[in-house]
Parts: C-alpha cells; structure tokens; sequence
C-alpha cells in the first residue's frame, strides 16, 4: 500500500508531497465546512486523482500528524495494490430514518461477488441524524465480524451544518462510506476517552430517542446551565465541557459517553449524538488535560496492537469536545497518539460530533462521544 | 521552554525568523483565557458537585435514619410476634412440626416432643425427617415402614394435597398426623392424640351394637348377623336361629321387683353364653327374650340337641334375694334355609316355634312347621274380627240372675258377654275375652259392657242390681272411674245397683292407683266384689287392704261340698266374711242338694243354673217374676 499526505490552504492551493501514490485509488480529505461548501475543492481533487473514491466532510479542526489546524483542508491518498474497494453514499432526510439509512448501506456494502467485505469506514453528517442508529443499522446487516470504524461530520463550534462528500461534492444529510475487501488489508482500531466522572450519578428519568429532557425528574437544560454559568451563553458547544457518561443499570459494563448536539430552550431539552435510553444511570463529566492525551494514546495502543504492524496509515477522528476543552493544547492529544503509533506512520484526522468504533469492552460497534477513536489501515505485501 | 509555548513561538516566527509579536501576544493571551476559563469552570463545577453530594448525602442520611428506625420498629415488632407465635405453637394441644422441601425439620413445638417421646436435644432444625422416624420407632411412637411413608407423603404434598395418616400404638394410643402442603414445597404436620376418641367411637359403636344390661348383642347387631347367615345360606351352608323367652319372667318382676328381674336376666345371659361356643351369636332382643344365630349347621337335630341342653342349663335354680329361683326357658327353631331366607319370616317363623313350645308345655323347644303359620294366621284373623264384632254391634248380654236366700228372691243379676258371629255362631267369652285382652280391645269392649249393662238393669224392677266384671287391664286404666261414672249417669242407674267384680289377681298388682280406683268407687256407692274367691293366690292378706263387700266362692268347692274338707272351708269362708261384715255367694249351684248345703254351711246368696243358666235380656225379667211368687210364698 502506498500514501502521500496532501493540503490546501487559502494562500497556496493544494501542495502535495512527492507524487509517490501513482494511481490512488482511496483519498480522505477533511476541513472547514467553510473550504469544502462551494464544491470546487472537490472538483480539484477529482482531477487530481480520477481513478480514485473520494472520501472527506467538514470537521471542527484537522488532525495532520502532530497538528491541529483549523483553517486549511488536510488528506491522504492511498493506493492499495491487492485490496478492492467499494463505495456507497445514501441521504438521510432526518433522525427518524437513521436506522433505514445505516441497514440501505450496510446492504450496500455487503453486496459482493468477490472478495469478502473486511472493514467499513463511514462519514456521517453529524447533526441531522441519531449516529447510534445509523451505526446499528449497518452492523446488522453487516455484522460484528466487520471492522467498523469513522465519524460524523463537525461544523467548528458552531453546530449549523456539516458536510460529507463521497465521490461528490460535500453536501448536507449526507452519510457516505468506504468498504474494503479481501484478506490484505489489515485494520486496527481503538477508542478511549479520558473524562473523569464528578457528581451525583442521576437516573434519565424522561427522554424521547436522542433528546433528553429530564434527569432525576428535573429539566436536564437547566442543570447544565447551572453548572455552565456564564458559560451557558455558549451553548450548544459549551455543553461539550461536560459530557454525560450513560450505563444500563442492570448491565453496568455497558457504558457510553454522550455529547451534546442542541439544545431546545423552549422544552428544556438537550439532543444528543446517541440515544439516551430512559432508566440508564447518568453522571457528568470534565476533563483533565494530561488524562485526556493519555487516553488519546490508550486509544492509539490498541489499534496498533490489532494490527501489529506499523507500515500503514492512521485516521484520528477525536470529539469536538476534547478540542473546545483542550484548546491550544489539543496538540498534546495528538502528539501522544502519535508517539505510540510511530512517528513514521502518516496520520490525517479530525475533530467530530461523533466517533464510531467498536466498544472497547463488548466488541460491537457503537457510537461514541468525547473519545479519541483510532483505525489503522494498512496492507499486506502477499 | 514550556512545551505550549514553544508552539506558540513556532506559529508566531515568519518564514524570514522574524517574530510577529502581535501574532504571539494574541496566541499567549488566547491561552491565558482559555486557562481561566478552565479554572472557573472548575471552580464552580466543583463547588457545584459539593453542594448536590452534599444534598444528597443529607437525604441520604435521613433515608438511613427513617430506614434504621423501620428496622428497628420492625424488629420489635417481630420479636413481639415470634413471642406470640412461640407462645401459640407451643400451647397448642397438638403437637406441631414443619418441614421444608428436603424433608428437614424448619421448627417444632413441645407438644412434639412430648407426643414423639423424644428429647429436646434430639431434634433440632435442619434434621432430616428420616433420622425423626428412626428415632421415634426406638420410641415406639412411629408404625410402619419410614421409606414408604416418606415417599407416600412427599408424593401427596407434591401433588398439593393435605393427607392425614392414623398411628396405632401400643397402649391403646391412637396418633392422628395431618400433614398440609406449604406454598414453598414443605409442610406442616399437626399431630394429635385421638385415643379418647376413638375409645369413645369404639364403645359407641359397641353400645349401638349390645345390650347395656347384659353386655350382648341386641336386635340390631343380631339382625346384621341374620343378614350375614343368610347370604351364606346361599352357598350352601345351613344354621338355625333359637327364639327364647323365660316362661315366668313376668311374675319375678312383679313379685320381687325390676332389680331381681335385671339380676336374673344377667344370670340367664352368662349361662347361654355358657352354653354355646364362639361362633354362636346370643343376642337379647327384648325384655326377657334373647335368640341364638347357629352358623355351619351340619344335621337339623344338633340344634335339638342345643336346644335340649340350653332348657336344662337355664332350669337350674338361680338364687335371688335369698331364694332360688326356678326359671324355664322355651325356644322356638328354624333352619336356614328351610324355614325362610328373609330375616322377618325366619324371626317370624321361629316365634311361632316359640310360641307353640310354651303352648305344649313350658320349658321346651320346638321346631318351626308349616302348620303353626296357618294358626298363626287364623289367630290374626280372630283379632281382625273381633275388632269388627266392637264396631258392628255383634255382642251380646246375657244375665244369670243370683238368689239371695234369706228372702228368695233375685236381688242381682251377672252381665256376662257373648259375641253373636255372623258365621260361627255363638262364641263364648272364654275364647275372645283373653285375645280381646291381648289386642288391648277390652278396655273399650269393658267400657260398652258397663254402660250396656247398667242401661238394662235401669229397666229391672225394685233394687235389682246388676254386676260387671272387670278385667285386670281395666282396672288398671286410668279412665275407668270416670268411665263407670259416665255408664251410670247415661243410664240414671243409681250407683248402689251396681256391683263390680274383680278378680285376684287385680290384688296382686295391688299398685297405688289399684287401691285408689278402689277406693274411690265405694265412695261413689258403687258395691265391689271378690269373684272365684279361693282359687288363685288365695293370700288373704289383700282382704286388709280393701273391704269388699262380697266374696264370690268359686264353683270348685260348691262342685265338691261331698267332701268334708271342701264343706270345712266354705264354713270358714262364710265365717269369716260375716266376721268382716261380707257377704257370701255361692257360685255354680246346680242341684237341690247344693243348694241346701250352702244354705246350711251360711252362704247369703246363690248363683248357678240350679236358679238359672244365664238369659238374654228380654228373659231375665220371667226369671225374677218367677221368683217373686215365692218370696211371697214364703213370706
């Protein structure tokens, strides 16, 4: 498998490296929903690699190696010599047909009279739809046994509209997504948050799929604005300074991080990336600098260690959250991914509104929010 | 150099090394912000966290106190109800233990203990019920075998069913167990001592069975026997059923009393026991009746030989308040099959037996024959008849005019009964008079004598009396003063003209009420009069308790006045009775010669065909004219 890193910026246009890809057959490309609306970004690239499936979406910041940049469009171009790929896009009219869109491309991607469908890696708009549900319609089509690993789309702070493009220009209430195939290629992949849990743990006492409205009988908004302060101005992203971590009570190694998408402040009411399942036990979150870039690099650990190799590529895709949290010093989550994966190893990436991964402890896919997720591709020689 | 800052230096440096100041002023500044932002919110939300786990941590402790003081007020209040349940189980008569669903001991009470024989310290909870039985069979207070019983029971109270088992133990104790199924596959077992009540269903079922006096089967226990020979019958095997009655019971009873009469019957009762083996019932069907069930009867005449030995055994004198005692015994025999196959024709047929032994002579027995039905049945016939002649008006009076000899003229006339058959003829009252008794009829056919008797003596001239006998029965009913009472008065027959004749034996039940009716008649002015003086008990002692005014000299000294001794005893007779201001009449005179030996040995009066044989009515009056001349005559 061969790569080469690419950029755009407003000043230089896009710069790539030494040309060494040749015939690419998979570029991912992520930047501002700023950069990528117009379209002619993606027109640029299709003449750049015509051979190639596109892949990318508006983010809130680009991860390229050790940095975080906000301003520019950051990719990758690979070229896989023994793997196939196959590529599917689908539009989701709203949150209520998620599920039907994830089954639509699972389907999709199943669909093969070759080799067999080994990982998906899916891009999702990242406001328009319940991710969790998305994500469960594929992995039943698909099953577990497929690695399957991506995000959703970010729009900075500003949560009004992401992008997604696959072999197209990025348009909203898009999802599109990347299959491979065969027994060369190799995926790796890990997640992990970081957060610690602080206060009283609370019971979702009402809430309607995505959308919370109560805890402990209370209105969820106004705990949130309780504990903002002035902070709450910046609401729907200052939200994500307190992530709420969720677990079915009766089965309490089944636990997610959810993060905040809108807020209603007529109903009092909160929507979030995932389902807020009524009776499951919630506890607020914040985070802690050094403890969020270790769990950046536990996350990188174990996508290493799936593929126990260090000559593929690596795509970050880490929360919004972490990043309004964390800063200037993001960086420092990236640099400690980095470190365990290699400084050798190129690694593009993003800031989400939601990583898809497989759950660290129970093997199936899932949403997640507020992690850092990490999937290794790479490919054998043969 | 700090790590953030030298990033910050890197972004700030322009491709040519110079440092943009205002570009790393903006970045320094930015992360200044960025940090007290991160402070403040750290601040508050932890200020935050406090106060809500300080919040709840206050609920929380008071939801432990109110909890605490549930438990607590919980607590007491099971104590108080383990000390009732305590106080309830182990005062309760029976004797209580559960179980759970292995068969192990959950809880117990000391009435347990005590019914089980065993001791605090050998049943605990948790003990297998097995290891209870084994012990309690050294105890001798489990029969039967343990295994089955306890496959048995956990069968039952799988099956939710509540059972109750029945242990006969030594000593006559009687442990009733009731086991009940609990919700949870255990059960409860109450164990109750049911001794007394079976004792006492025991002697109930005995008393049902016998005779409270003489401890033997009664009618009924001897009718379910019968029953049961009866069908055995019907394979073949024979028996014989004896009916037995004391021919003179009755007058032990009369005579010495209730108690003597109950001694005797007891007496009888060990000896016909006695006298049988096992397989024989003798059952006391009544009074002094008693009958005897003879199963696998092998030839007719062993029950003859039986019977024969049973007569000579009762014979023996029995010595009742210091005298002996003779009594006979009749009995009546039939042969199952021969003689019926239904218990009342076989009891039917055997009193007849009984009744034909005591005719022929009593202590006897006798074997049930056809014939004796068809007496029987001529003998129902009579009584139905006789019933009839009362309603149809078929008696008759006739009146045997007596002759006072000191002025020879009738001064009395005797009502006597005949029944005038629309068949046979005329019958006299020797052959009616002791059914009519019998059947109970002669009170009422008494009371229509009296009242004929005195309405024809009303149309007799002068003071002609007229006498009534009564019978023993009538005299003995509670009506008879008010019944005499009533003849008279429908009659407007003075009182004087009537004379009532009773017999000994009315004497001998010289009861209270006897002497009162009695009494009470001679105050009426009614005349009563001693009739076949000298023939029955001939105790003189009753003439102390009643004056009579006449004493009647049965026919069989008159018939004898040949002998001297027979003319020496109406002299004392006639001696005696002017000593007691009585007078005497001779009954039965049928010759001259009587008539003048009577007259010399003092008899007042005369009665017998010599005078006259009894008339119908309409002839009586010829009679009495006859003898007017003469008391003219001689006057």
């Amino acid at each position: 498998m061969r790569s080469e890193q690419i950029s755009w910026n407003e000043g230089s246009g896009w710069r790539s490296g030494h040309g060494a890809v040749g015939l690419a057959n998979l570029v991912f490309y992520f930047g501002t929903r700023q950069a990528l609306a117009c379209g002619a970004r993606y027109d640029e690239l299709r003449l750049k690699f015509p051979g190639a499936h596109l892949l990318g979406c508006s983010t809130g910041g680009q991860i390229r190696n050790d940095d975080v940049t906000d301003d520019d469009i950051a990719g990758l171009a690979l070229g896989f010599d023994r793997t196939a790929l196959r590529l599917a896009t689908a539009t989701v009219a709203g949150s209520a047909s998620s599920r039907a869109c994830g089954e639509s491309m699972g389907r999709a991607l199943a669909q093969t009279d070759g080799d067999k469908l080994k990982a998906i890696f899916v891009l999702s708009d990242g406001l328009n739809i319940n991710g969790s549900e998305l994500v469960a319609g594929i992995a039943a089509v698909v099953g577990n046994g497929v690695a399957l690993t991506g995000g959703m789309a970010g729009d900075g702070a500003l949560f009004e509209e992401t992008l997604v493009g696959g072999d197209g220009p990025p348009r909203t209430h898009q999802v599109a997504a990347v299959g491979f195939y065969g027994d060369a290629v190799r995926i790796g992949h890990g997640s992990a948050g970081g957060w610690d849990e602080f206060g009283p743990r609370r019971r979702i006492s009402r809430a309607e799929g995505n959308v919370l409205y109560e805890l402990d009988g209370k209105p969820a908004l106004d705990l949130y604005k309780r504990y903002l302060g002035d902070e709450a101005d910046g609401l729907p992203g200052t939200a994500l300074l307190f992530p709420l971590r969720i677990c079915d009570p009766n089965d309490p190694d089944n636990e997610l991080v959810r993060t905040v998408l809108a807020v209603d402040h007529d109903t009092r009411s909160m929507t979030f990336a995932g389902d807020m399942p009524e009776g499951w036990v919630a506890q607020l979150m914040r985070g802690n600098l050094d403890r969020l870039a270790l769990g950046a690099a536990d996350a990188a650990r174990q996508a290493a260690a799936d593929i126990g190799a260090r000559n593929g590529v690596a795509i970050l895709v880490s929360c919004i959250g972490r990043r309004l949290l964390m800063g200037q010093r993001a960086t420092e989550e990236v640099e400690a991914a980095g470190s365990e994966l290699g400084r050798g190893m190129p690694r593009l990436g993003f800031y989400s509104y939601g990583e898809i991964a497989p759950h660290h402890a129970m093997g199936e896919c899932q949403l997640h929010n507020q992690t850092m997720t990490v999937t290794v591709i790479s490919e054998t020689d043969g | 150099m700090d790590k953030l800052f030298a990033k910050q230096l890197g972004k700030a440096t322009r491709p040519d090394g110079e440092v943009d100041l205002a570009v790393l002023e903006q970045l320094v500044v930015a992360a200044y912000t960025q940090a007290e932002r991160d402070r403040r919110l750290i601040d508050r939300s932890t200020a935050l966290m406090a106060e809500e786990l300080e919040q709840l941590n206050r609920g929380l402790e008071q939801v432990v106190e109110e909890r605490t003081a549930a438990l607590r007020d919980r607590e007491a209040r099971l104590a108080g109800q383990n000390l009732l349940i305590d106080t309830a189980i182990n005062n309760m008569p029976q004797g209580l233990i559960m179980f759970d669903s292995d068969a192990r001991v959950v809880i117990f009470n000391q009435r347990y203990l005590e019914m089980s024989g065993l001791r605090p310290d050998q049943v605990r909870p948790g003990q297998p019920l097995i290891e209870l039985l084994h012990l309690r069979i050294a105890m001798g207070t489990f029969a039967g075998d343990p295994d089955q019983y306890i496959s048995q029971l956990l069968a039952a109270v799988a099956r939710g069913e509540t059972g109750t088992v029945e242990f006969e133990l030594a000593g006559d104790r009687t442990i009733a167990v009731t086991n009940r199924p609990r919700p949870d596959g255990g059960w409860v077992a109450t164990h109750e001592d049911i001794s007394e009540r079976r004792r006492t269903e025991k002697k109930i079922a005995h008393m049902a069975h016998h005779d409270a006096l003489t401890d033997l089967p009664n009618r009924l226990l001897m009718r379910e026997r019968l029953a049961a020979t009866i069908a055995e019958a019907r394979t073949g095997k024979r028996a014989a059923v004896f009916c037995l009655d004391l021919d003179n019971f009755k007058t032990v009873n009369d005579t010495l009393g209730h108690q003597f009469g109950d001694e005797l019957l007891k007496c009888v009762a060990d000896r016909l026991r006695a006298c049988v083996d096992p397989s024989v019932t003798v059952a006391r069907v009544g009074g002094d009746e008693f009958a005897l069930i003879l199963p696998n009867l092998v030839h007719s005449a062993d029950a003859a030989v039986l019977a024969q030995h049973i007569c000579e055994t009762v014979r023996a004198p029995v010595e009742l308040a210091g005298h002996p005692i003779l009594v006979d015994t009749s009995i009546g025999i039939v042969i199952v099959p021969d003689h019926g196959t239904e218990p009342d024709e076989l009891l039917k047929h055997a009193d007849m037996a009984l009744y034909r032994a005591k005719a022929d002579g009593r202590g006897s027995y006798r074997y049930f024959e056809p014939s004796m039905d068809a007496r029987l049945k001529a003998r129902r016939a009579l009584e139905r008849e006789l019933r009839q002649a009362l309603v149809e008006g078929q008696f008759v009076l006739h009146y045997q005019p007596i002759l006072n000899l000191e002025s020879n003229a009738i001064t009395c006339c005797e009502a006597l009964v005949r029944w005038q058959h629309p068949a046979r003829g005329m019958i006299p009252p020797a052959e009616f008079i002791p059914v009519a008794e019998e059947i109970g009829l002669i009170v009422a056919l008494g009371e229509w004598v009296l009242r004929k008797a005195c309405a024809d003596a009303a149309s007799w001239p002068g003071n002609i009396k007229v006498a009534v006998n009564l019978s023993p029965i009538q005299m003995g009913s509670a009506n008879l003063v008010p019944t005499v009472i009533g003849a008279l008065a429908s009659a407007g027959l003075p009182a004087c003209r009537l004379e009532l004749e009773i017999t000994e034996s009315v004497m001998i039940q010289n009861t209270d009420a006897t002497l009162a009716a009695l009494h009470q008649l001679r105050h009426l002015g009614v005349k009563i009069s001693m009739d076949d003086f000298g023939t029955g008990y001939s105790a003189l002692s009753y003439l102390r308790l009643f004056a009579f005014d006449k004493l009647k000299i049965d026919r069989c000294f008159v018939n004898d006045l040949s002998h001297d001794a027979s003319r020496a005893i109406v002299r004392a007779v006639t001696d005696m009775a002017r000593s007691l201001g009585m007078i005497t009449t001779a009954e039965g005179v049928e010759t001259a010669e009587q008539l003048d030996h009577v007259r010399l040995l003092g008899c007042d009066e005369v009665q017998g065909f010599y005078i006259s044989r009894p008339q119908p009515l309409a002839a009586v009056h010829g009679v009495i004219a006859a003898y007017a001349p003469l008391r003219a005559k001689s006057a």
